[in-house]
């Protein structure tokens, strides 16, 4: 059932998916059944639905097409615990109260055009409202200097998307940084009972970690999980620079909640935060649960929320809890890929070779960003992540395209250098490894087999050179415009080189050449051909005929 | 690529170490260091190919030639270090004595002048056991040079290094390892390549003695290397750290796999 609140949206589809993700299913999931919830703002079908599951849900949006589409979608009569606003935030009364309000979306998307322009404390003032006394707020607040604007081509303040007719992006009123939005919260009569910041996007969340955490957690476990979930999430698109780096090295070096794309907030209509809901130290969505996250959500059942892996801090250290209960210790160390890459910038040959050696001896078949080494133990970081045949080429790519210097400058073909770092791993047949075949590996196909040099069979036919090259990309992170900038200096370099070079050779070859006929003559004289014989006698002869000559006189 | 690269037969003996055929190495992409050095790795005036990379010994070499604008210097350490890795010491027939001794020798562009009388009499001061003279093939093909030194020991010569791929003898370094492994010293007026080797073949070193000067020399760069590896000169440095410091300018420790300097050189695998 759909109510128009005034001032909605009669055309307009949204452009942008809506907030969405197994995080953000997991969150919902644990509020307690029974309760009246409101939904702000676009959200993922399956996330309302599983929400009406056991609670009276009432969803606002701005557009009345996605309104009649969600309201159809859950025409089903089991869900009649559903009721849809179509309108404008400002449009909402006080009428109804709510125990909880859902804005996993932030408050960007609440009022349309018909409205007088509302800025984000605003806005959360107009949801505070809607929140009975004591009911909690579940708020994303986008990080308006987090990464993913850090590396966006594009800049909000300069959008032409049909809904961007007020863009103030960083020229906003949100506030900044996490304590700062706890303070804002606060004065605005919602004090804050949970904080978390979130990766690698604010609208699909699959990393979450509380402040506190990122204070005096496992940094360098966490900083992997950071750069392992960013680089899911720019497998396809364009980035001004490799966004990976930036989250790792931000959580390790403590600015992790500074940077980060977006915060979580759990706050409280209340004079001062009771309990609610309780945020782990971290929580992350592993393996199969990133990424095509709408249809798992809206599987019902949700496969999406067994996806997700809680941190837990106990006395016995940090645990990993995985969605069907298990608890394992969250493996320590740092990430393979930063530290491989840390070894070839400082040229450190003998560590590169450890590392090298010790991932293909060990983990051969799981790429760099999915590993954590601690000394000599080596462990795979997020075990869902499908393995691949071209761990070691993907690495090869990585220094090649994101235009770090390594010990073996002078190759800068990729498949010359995956031959180097194959020998520098100590694989006794570097042309024998699957270098490019880009496949994900079979279940049960989890020998060593590329280690000892044997190929499996969908290996064994791996493309080699251009095709290899073209078969790697849309893999992996694509490389930023700062890196495809170094690319084609690198390129001019080598070309500049390559003209010196021939030009070089002509020289040498000039040389040579001259060399050549130099031989030629004497072969020619010793050869006993007639003719030059005795051309060369005359020579002879005229030459001491000119010599008594010039001795007479 | 350049000739230099099968001086002493560098080449051939990476070659065999790659388990190639030795008497026939492959063209290597770059350029290997063929002596110690304390520029970029190259010899000063090395006609160079731009963008092919310089096979350097040591780190520290790399990070020089970096300095040196030269971006593509590579590491793989001294061929001298792969012969030595590849050739198991044998069990000695006659434990090793006395010193082998490498006057500073010139090369087809400049001679080098000092006194050798002077110098043949200070070492024979300083050594106390018998000597072997090792003269370059300039000098040993000199006779008066070399009769000066055949009064006061034996002399010898490891071969000729080559140049423009002729005449090189292939099995310079082999010859150069046999002799240094039968002296227990190894001793020169000069920091020099010879004594870099001997030390890493298990002789204690020595720099010691008049200088000697090459025609034209610019002596700022040998007072450098004395200034610089203090440890290393002297008529008995302390072998321990002496070797320390031999072994890091050799590259120990950066030694590539057959496999990889395969891939490093452009060689096929």
């Amino acid at each position: 059932m759909i109510t128009m609140i005034g001032g909605e949206m009669p055309e307009y589809a949204e452009e942008h998916p809506p907030a969405a993700g197994p995080l953000y299913r997991h969150l919902a999931d644990r509020l307690p059944a029974g309760i009246r919830v409101l939904v702000a703002g676009p959200h993922d079908t399956g996330l309302v639905r599983a929400l009406a599951d056991r609670r009276e849900v009432t969803c606002l949006l701005r557009s009345r097409p996605d309104a009649e589409t969600l309201s159809s979608d859950a025409a089903d009569p089991t869900e009649s615990g559903l009721t849809v606003l179509c309108g404008t935030l400002s449009k909402l009364t006080d009428a109804d109260r709510y125990d909880v309000v859902i804005a996993f979306d932030g408050v960007g998307r609440l009022c349309s055009p018909e409205d007088t322009p509302l800025d984000w404390a605003e806005s959360v003032r107009l949801l505070q409202r809607s929140l009975r006394p004591g009911g909690t707020l579940l708020l994303t607040v986008e990080n308006e200097l987090g990464i993913h604007r850090l590396v966006d081509p594009g800049t909000p303040s300069a959008s032409r998307s049909a809904d961007a007719w007020n863009a103030a992006a960083e020229f906003g009123t949100a506030p900044g940084r996490a304590d700062r939005v706890a303070e804002v919260l606060g004065a605005e009569g919602l004090p804050v009972s949970g904080m978390a910041a979130l990766w690698p996007l604010p609208a699909n969340p699959t990393l979450l970690i509380n402040p506190e955490t990122l204070r005096y957690g496992p940094l360098d476990a966490l900083a992997a999980l950071a750069a392992n979930v960013t680089a899911t999430a720019y497998s396809q698109g364009s980035v001004l620079s490799d966004p990976r780096r930036l989250a790792a090295s931000s959580v390790r070096r403590g600015i992790g909640a500074e940077l980060a794309p977006a915060w979580l907030v759990i706050a409280q209509r209340a004079t001062r935060p009771t309990q609610g809901i309780q945020l782990p130290p971290a929580l992350f969505v592993g393996g199969s649960g990133v990424g095509g996250s709408e249809t798992g959500g809206s599987a019902a059942g949700g496969s999406g929320a067994a996806a997700v892996t809680e941190i837990l801090g106990t006395p016995d250290g940090w645990l990993r809890r995985t969605g069907n209960g298990t608890a394992e210790p969250l493996p320590d160390g740092h990430l393979l890929e930063e530290r491989l890459l840390s070894a070839a910038l400082g040229h450190d040959l003998p560590e590169l070779r450890r590392l090298l050696t010790g991932w293909m001896t060990e983990l051969p078949l799981t790429t760099a960003g999915n590993v954590l080494v601690d000394g000599a133990r080596f462990t795979v970081l997020d075990p869902g992540e499908p393995e691949r045949s071209d761990a070691l080429a993907r690495f090869a790519h990585l220094l090649i395209d994101g235009g770090y210097h390594h010990p073996w400058p002078g190759i800068t073909d990729v498949v010359r250098l995956i031959a180097v770092l194959a020998g520098a791993a100590g694989l006794a047949n570097p042309t024998d490894i699957p270098e490019m075949s880009g496949k994900e590996v079979a279940p049960g196909q989890r020998s060593k087999e590329v280690a000892a040099g044997q190929p499996g069979q969908e290996t064994a036919s791996g493309p080699r050179g251009q095709d290899a090259v073209a078969g790697h990309q849309g893999q992996e992170a694509l490389p930023g415009q700062r890196e495809q900038l170094l690319q084609v200096a690198a390129l001019r370099r080598q070309l500049a080189d390559a003209e010196e070079r021939s030009r070089f050779f002509e020289v040498e070859l000039e040389k040579r050449e001259a060399e050549l006929g130099r031989a030629k003559t004497q072969i020619a004289a010793f050869s006993g051909n007639l003719g030059y014989r005795a051309a060369k006698a005359g020579l002879v002869l005229a030459r001491a005929a000119r010599n008594r000559i010039r001795k007479g006189r | 690529m350049h000739h230099g690269n099968h001086f002493y037969g560098h080449a051939h003996v990476l070659a065999e170490y790659c388990g190639l055929d030795p008497a026939d190495p492959p063209r290597v992409e770059g350029y290997l260091q063929h002596g110690w050095n304390v520029v970029d790795g190259l010899g000063a005036g090395t006609p160079y190919a731009p963008g092919l990379p310089i096979f350097v010994w040591s780190e520290r070499t790399r990070r020089r030639a970096w300095s040196m604008n030269r971006p593509l210097a590579t590491v793989t350490g001294a061929p001298f270090l792969y012969l030595l890795r590849s050739l198991a010491e044998p069990e000695p027939e006659t434990p090793r004595e006395g010193t082998i001794w490498y006057p500073f020798h010139g090369w087809e562009g400049q001679k080098v002048s000092g006194d050798h009388h002077r110098l043949i009499d200070e070492i024979t001061a300083t050594e106390d056991g018998p000597i072997t003279f090792c003269l370059y093939w300039n000098e040993f093909e000199d006779s008066r040079i070399r009769a000066l030194y055949e009064k006061s020991g034996r002399v010898i010569c490891h071969g000729y290094r080559g140049y423009m791929r002729m005449r090189t003898d292939a099995r310079f370094l082999h010859n150069q390892l046999a002799e240094l492994r039968k002296h227990r010293r190894v001793a020169s007026n000069r920091l020099s390549t010879a004594i870099l080797y001997g030390t890493a073949a298990g002789c204690e070193p020595a720099v010691y003695g008049d200088p000697m000067y090459l025609d034209r020399e610019d002596t700022s760069t040998p007072d450098r290397i004395r200034r610089e590896w203090p440890e290393l000169h002297g008529s008995a440095p302390e072998p321990e750290r002496a070797r320390a410091t031999v072994l890091a300018e050799l590259g120990d420790g950066h030694l590539a796999s057959p496999a990889e300097l395969r891939a490093i050189l452009g060689w096929p695998a």
